[in-house]
């Protein structure tokens, strides 16, 4: 059997797109090994999206759900290995092999936390070094923490761990911290957090767990120490394109390049949508309009193939 | 045999949650400790696995790190 549309991922970006594809009565099929992608991480309330004045991370992907499972789509729950295009069709390969086919794809598999590569880094997870302040930060009850990063997710990560640890320290590497204003002002309020800037992260310290840090100062070129028991790490996302390499071009950092007016990739039929692609804005309101314009764009590629 | 099964996690972790599920599921018994309020329940956990990471699972006195369910599955003798 050939699907008329694959989806990828099931994030806010593959859920709305899978949607709007049931409602264009599109023969569809959803492949994620989980729901929800990175809101599963939301350390905070979400209170950015209409209808929902304050919602915890958990609520909105339960409703996304459901909302998805009453329009009938089939869902493979698995990973994808490798996407690749046949003439006009798709043939996309989960693991243990199997492979389903399609005219036309939306890719919506976001992003994974990236590493800090500095040395320590690898030796040190899970053993103070965390990807997940929402998962771990409960086991740093009245200890000294490290956030490395100062965008959205490194403030809300402070904020979930003010009312946890004992004293944050948030280290940005560029001249001013980059996340919203309202989580500036949330932060100050706590009296837990110092926020150092031009702070270059050099290594992560330590013997059965983390000990410290070493950054170097950017203005002086000193070298200083930080007491520490735990470093989290929020200096943003790889987006996972592992599978589909030889069919997408890439932005610098490595998100696929897509025309904002229809999510279409350099290969006809193939679309991407969420915080995988180029869009500068990564939220759960953007994802979403992206995954309804890739399935909207995905039928109108359909009609015009038959 | 009875199995001992002991799961420490938090209310927010969501691999816990998908943990939890599993060995429902599976209507294996155990005994949850929830790290994020459990001060002993969190030292123990720390010290048994040297490792600052949830979820933990203990069977049977032996410890998994994270939600590695080949092994859960080895250890319980399951059949999948």
């Amino acid at each position: 059997m050939i699907y008329d549309l694959i989806i990828i991922g099931g994030g806010p970006a593959g859920i709305t797109a899978g949607i709007y594809a049931m409602r264009q009565r599109l023969n569809a099929l959803l492949i994620t090994k989980n729901f929800g992608g990175q809101i599963n991480k939301k350390a905070v309330a979400i209170g950015n999206y209409p209808g929902f004045d304050k919602i915890s991370g958990a609520e909105l992907i339960k409703k996304f759900k459901n909302h998805l499972k009453k329009t009938g789509i089939k869902i493979e729950k698995s990973k994808v290995n490798k996407v690749e295009k046949d003439g006009d069709v798709f043939l996309i390969f989960i693991e243990g092999g199997q492979s389903f086919k399609s005219k036309a794809v939306i890719i919506a598999s976001g992003s994974d936390p990236r590493p800090l590569e500095v040395a320590g880094e690898k030796e040190f997870l899970g053993k103070g070094v965390s990807y997940c302040p929402l998962c771990d930060g409960p086991l740093f009850k009245n200890k000294n923490v490290a956030i490395i990063g100062s965008g959205n997710s490194a403030f809300e990560t402070a904020i979930f761990l003010s009312n946890i640890v004992n004293k944050i320290y948030i280290l940005e590497c560029g001249p001013q911290v980059k996340t919203f204003i309202d989580n500036q002002e949330i932060i100050k309020k706590t009296n837990k957090a110092k926020v150092i800037v031009n702070a270059a992260l050099k290594e992560i310290q330590g013997d059965n767990f983390v000990k410290s840090i070493i950054y170097q100062d950017k203005e002086t070129a000193k070298e200083k120490i930080l007491k520490v028991d735990g470093v989290f790490v929020e200096i943003g996302y790889l987006p996972a394109t592992y599978f589909v390499k030889d069919l997408v071009d890439f932005s610098e950092r490595d998100e696929i390049l897509t025309d904002p007016n229809n999510s279409q990739t350099r290969t006809l039929g193939l679309f991407a949508a969420g915080d995988v692609n180029v869009g500068k804005y990564k939220q759960i309101i953007t994802a979403c309009a992206e995954g309804a314009t890739a399935a909207l764009s995905a039928f109108e590629y359909l009609k015009k193939q038959k | 045999m009875k199995n001992t099964v002991k799961v420490f996690s938090s209310p927010f972790c969501v691999y816990c949650s998908v943990l939890k599920q599993f060995l429902t599921e599976h209507n294996i018994g155990f005994e949850e400790f929830d790290v994020s309020q459990d001060a002993k329940a969190r030292d123990e956990m720390i010290e048994k696995s040297k490792q600052m990471a949830i979820p933990v699972v203990e069977i049977n006195g032996e410890i998994i790190i994270g939600f590695d369910k080949n092994k859960i599955v080895e250890l319980l003798g399951m059949k999948e």
